[in-house]
């Protein structure tokens, strides 16, 4: 495994530091409790909660005062934020020696406890989302962090079923599967990174799922990625039964 | 001048819009566009009591200076939301987001005239919407943005405004009318937006990468411009049209 070293110093904060609650409203809100006292940050660095949803083309930014002389944020409004799934980014940053410098970081923190319009807990690595997609029924969005599986919302029911109907998670799963895979390659992730990004998230699933545990090729050898992306999809589909799933989906819903 | 009260299509209105527009596409017969704007069906009042004119926009910056004057009474959110108001304006300005050229149209995607405010990879392709919103995150360095024709995307509008982690950093509009507007031009720098070739500093790919790699180290929100332009390093600092700018404090 490559050690990577950050050799300016910005540490990962652990998610456990902060807990953040949001409530239902027009726009909702938030609550957030920080506790930083075992990090040995400097007193007089400032925090940052950051808030982000797919989809959208903002992220509000919250000052929380400094490590020595923190302000918990109360009732803030996450204005323009509309998906069901929010992700919070506590920063500390050094504004006395280096202007601007990133100290530490959690990111893809998610609210702990929530109201009807948010979804609350530990996300998968493919969060679903429900939005307008006109002719498509479901396509992908690739944010900073996460990748998301967006599923037409003017279909009734898509949503629920495209995880748990045998037939549609047969058909659709596997193509998710490859395309994340390989925009993961393109974009230069690594199964071994330090951090929890979708493309980390995504190589790590492929290099446990992939017969020989191998990691991903680059994307200079093109044959090689591609048949290392259908060894995992392959193993996806074994992993599932997919295509008795299919088979057996299929009968159940022509005999009824 | 003409004037029409603003008006908005609701979710039928969308869909005749598109295929209003896909008609168009195939000079096929269908409703025609003062039809589609007058439809009680299709349209629902606003309720902000804004009138608009009829009127010609010479630049992208004539549209949002417009619209930022017209819509000063709704809340910026509002806007961002607002399919039905967007889609319903680019019918009302077809004939300048969509003109007549040797004798024909060229309509391009959908996305170009229906607003789609939750699809994050069309959202900044609506060329009004666009043009507003331009004007809103940035009132004071647009040059690069606003002085372009109205009816066609330029790549500079494109590659910026598609990158949620360049448009959230404060100062970074000043800094890329400081980089990329050529003065002794008058107009944006040459070169720098390169489709299949990498140069050094430029705008499509060599600014975003070294972006995201600041980012992991800085808060780069906070900084200013004379500060950005130092941390990006002589590859880009060569082009500050300010090279008397002020070094960061250390």
């Amino acid at each position: 495994m490559i050690q990577r070293v950050n050799s300016l110093g910005r540490r990962r904060i652990p998610r456990s530091c902060a807990t953040l609650v949001v409530h239902d409203g027009t726009p909702r809100t938030f609550d957030a409790e920080i506790d930083l006292s075992s990090l040995n940050f400097p007193e007089v660095a400032s925090v940052v909660i950051e808030a982000r949803s797919a989809g959208s083309s903002v992220v509000p930014r919250f000052e929380c005062g400094k490590v020595g002389d923190l302000v918990m944020p109360r009732q803030q409004p996450l204005t323009a934020l509309e998906g069901q799934n929010l992700f919070f980014a506590l920063k500390v940053i050094d504004r006395s020696e280096r202007v601007g410098r990133l100290l530490g970081i959690a990111e893809n923190i998610r609210p702990e406890s929530t109201g009807d319009q948010t979804l609350a807990g530990r996300k998968g690595i493919l969060p679903v989302e429900r939005r307008p997609l006109g002719q498509q029924l479901w396509r992908l969005e690739y944010g900073e962090h996460d990748v998301f599986l967006l599923v037409n919302q003017d279909v009734a029911g898509l949503s629920e079923s495209i995880g748990s109907d045998p037939l549609m998670y047969a058909v659709v799963y596997p193509e998710v599967v490859r395309q994340i895979l390989t925009q993961a390659i393109q974009r230069g992730g690594d199964p071994d990174a330090d951090d929890d990004t979708w493309s980390t998230l995504w190589l790590s699933f492929g290099l446990r799922l992939h017969p020989d545990h191998i990691n991903p090729p680059s994307m200079d050898e093109l044959d090689a990625v591609n048949e290392w992306i259908e060894m995992v999809v392959d193993a996806f589909c074994n992993q599932h039964s997919l295509r008795d799933r299919f088979v057996q989906g299929d009968l159940l819903s022509r005999e009824s | 001048m003409n004037t029409t009260q603003l008006k908005s299509f609701n979710s039928s209105g969308i869909e005749a819009f598109c295929k209003f527009l896909q008609s168009q596409r195939e000079n096929a017969e269908g409703p025609t566009r003062d039809e589609l704007l007058e439809d009680g069906s299709l349209i629902e009042e606003t309720g902000f009591g804004i009138d608009i004119e009829n009127r010609t926009f010479r630049t992208r910056r004539d549209a949002a200076n417009y619209f930022h004057d017209r819509f000063r009474s709704i809340s910026a959110e509002q806007l961002r939301r607002d399919a039905g108001l967007w889609s319903w304006l680019s019918l009302y300005y077809f004939d300048q987001v969509c003109p007549v050229a040797d004798g024909c149209r060229r309509i391009r995607n959908d996305y170009t005239y229906v607003y789609m405010p939750n699809q994050s990879i069309y959202y900044y392709r609506h060329l009004l919407f666009i043009a507003w919103y331009v004007r809103f995150v940035t009132p004071k360095h647009n040059r690069l943005f606003l002085d372009t024709s109205l009816h066609r995307l330029d790549k500079f509008t494109t590659e910026v405004m598609k990158r949620l982690y360049l448009t959230r950093i404060p100062c970074v509009f000043e800094v890329l009318d400081r980089l990329y507007w050529d003065t002794s031009e008058d107009g944006p720098r040459k070169g720098v937006i390169t489709p299949n070739r990498m140069v050094a500093g430029d705008l499509m790919h060599r600014f975003p990468t070294r972006i995201r790699q600041l980012e992991k180290t800085y808060d780069l929100l906070s900084l200013t411009a004379d500060q950005l332009i130092e941390l990006l390093g002589k590859e880009f600092s060569r082009f500050d049209r300010l090279s008397t700018a002020t070094p960061m404090v250390v």
